[in-house]
């Protein structure tokens, strides 16, 4: 996996697909299934291997590269954070936070 | 009237009261089982396993092995049996011939009349109903791993189970379920196999049932209910929760989706084999002793990996239809197609380069991060009651099974003390 394209999934509901409208960054989501939309951000390989580590992520090294099965509070605190920031760019600042 | 189930023979629970219990179990040795053969002697002891009397001696699990049949005939494709260790037969003198107490939780729970104390073919037995021999199927696991001997011998409860909240109503065993249904007014029912919290695939699963199962019925009256039986058995990590399975089918009845006119949820105890094409007669027959009329079967119904075909369950219940006395469904897949704007069969639409398929991983997904997903994926009340499942029943809120789980939820029944 090249450094920094470890994917992270957030799901996007109608309510939140408004809120990254208003900031014009709903060109980043894509359609999974009946109006659910997926937005996905990046974290560095040294991220990944911190979400791992301190939060019981699963890196799904053998297929998508994909985080998996991060807690829910994380999730939804990178999803604000991409709200309060208006950028994609938000896993470093999430894991300061944190 | 006696009502009759599998084979033609008659549902008789096989359950002692309570004063002749005490009596009957003085002196005998008491041999504690686990959480398997507890809820099997529960199915043998209520019909669920209709015409059983108790675990199977060493002619019955050849004969089932070897032909899919007891020793009378009747269609029957999975061994039921208990397995001991040679030290527990020798510590608990186990004989043909006596009669000993099986325990759990410490309590008396059945009397078994033992009748044959036996070995098996493990290999033989795995290839015939599993059609594998692989220690990683988890039914040929389970079979391999089982203790050294098989006793057989009739089952008699000694106490009835007192089931947990929240699964106190679903307990719907096989004289009950149809009374039940005779209440209810139903001249037919489908039944519905679950392990899941239902998103709107599945519900419309159960709708293409009714309707299937509707067919030339007049429509003056409700007269066709989805019966919804889950599985309570084994879990497994990252399996749903029990709660949020039982209380999320329910909910489609709930919030209106279904009603109590064409709606009943319900359980049946029972570990699965995944013996695929074998445990989907084995689930009919739990159905026929139920008293449903109707069966929904999938694609790759009870099926793991990539063991089974996907319809070749379907192809085993069709050279067998006429030694059982339900009705298979036979359902095709639902999914969602933007053009359509709505759930939809592949076997009606065609919009084949635009449609979105339902994905248990994907929903999965969607449910772990908690973020509710639009009606037409899993209606609201569905999702609300999940989350409010996880919360109360889940470990670390979560209304998937993991380790915590295992090790501090709240049995699904209890047997007390006599």
């Amino acid at each position: 996996m090249t450094d920094g394209k470890n994917p992270i999934y957030i799901w996007v509901n109608e309510e939140r697909y408004e809120k990254l409208k208003e900031l014009g960054l709903d060109k980043h989501t894509e359609e999974r299934l009946a109006g659910m939309k997926v937005l996905t951000v990046y974290a560095t390989n040294e991220e990944a291997d911190r979400l791992v580590k301190e939060f019981g992520a699963k890196h799904d090294t053998s297929t998508t590269g994909s985080i998996e099965l991060l807690p829910p509070y994380l999730k939804d605190k990178i999803f604000d954070k991409v709200v309060e920031k208006k950028s994609l760019e938000v896993v470093s600042d999430v894991l300061k936070e944190v | 009237m006696a009502e009759i189930g599998h084979g033609g023979k008659e549902i008789k629970e096989r359950i002692m009261k309570p004063d002749e219990a005490k009596e009957k179990i003085k002196g005998l040795a008491q041999v504690p089982i686990n959480k398997q053969i507890a809820n099997e002697i529960i199915d043998i002891s209520y019909g669920w396993f209709t015409p059983l009397e108790g675990f199977m001696n060493k002619k019955q699990v050849d004969s089932v092995v070897k032909d899919m049949k007891l020793p009378d005939g009747t269609l029957w494709p999975i061994p039921i049996m208990l397995d001991l260790s040679d030290k527990e037969i020798a510590d608990y003198g186990v004989e043909n011939g006596k009669s000993v107490v099986l325990t759990y939780q410490g309590n008396p729970m059945a009397l078994l009349e033992v009748e044959d104390i036996f070995e098996v073919d493990r290999t033989e037995m795995c290839q015939s109903v599993f059609g594998t021999t692989e220690e990683k199927h988890p039914g040929c696991h389970r079979i391999y791993n089982c203790k050294d001997k098989f006793v057989g011998g009739k089952i008699t409860l000694l106490k009835e189970p007192t089931i947990n909240e929240p699964f106190g109503p679903y307990f719907l065993p096989p004289l009950k379920m149809r009374e039940v249904i005779k209440e209810r007014g139903w001249d037919r029912s489908v039944a519905h196999q679950t392990r899941n919290i239902p998103h709107t695939g599945h519900e419309w699963l159960m709708k293409g049932a009714f309707f299937q199962t509707h067919n030339d019925l007049p429509v003056e009256k409700p007269n066709v209910g989805v019966v919804v039986n889950a599985i309570i058995g084994e879990k497994r990590v990252k399996d749903y929760i029990d709660e949020a399975i039982i209380l999320c089918q329910n909910e489609l009845q709930n919030a209106g989706y279904f009603g109590p006119h064409n709606h009943l949820t319900s359980l049946t105890f029972w570990d699965m084999r995944y013996a695929g094409p074998k445990e989907a007669i084995f689930h009919a027959i739990l159905r026929v002793n139920l008293g449903i009329t109707h069966h929904m079967f999938g694609r790759d119904h009870a099926g793991v990996g990539d063991y089974y075909g996907g319809y070749e369950a379907h192809h085993l219940l069709e050279s067998v239809r006429d030694q059982l006395d339900i009705t298979p469904v036979y359902s095709m897949n639902w999914l969602y197609c933007p053009v359509c704007a709505e759930i939809t069969s592949e076997g009606l639409c065609n919009h084949k380069d635009q449609q979105q398929k339902f994905s248990g991983t994907l929903i999965r997904s969607i449910v772990t991060d908690g973020v509710k997903p639009p009606r037409l994926i899993i209606r609201p009340e569905v999702f609300d009651r999940a989350m409010e499942s996880a919360n109360k029943y889940g470990a670390q809120n979560s209304p998937f099974v993991n380790e915590e789980y295992l090790e501090t939820r709240t049995p699904v029944f209890d047997i007390e003390p006599l």
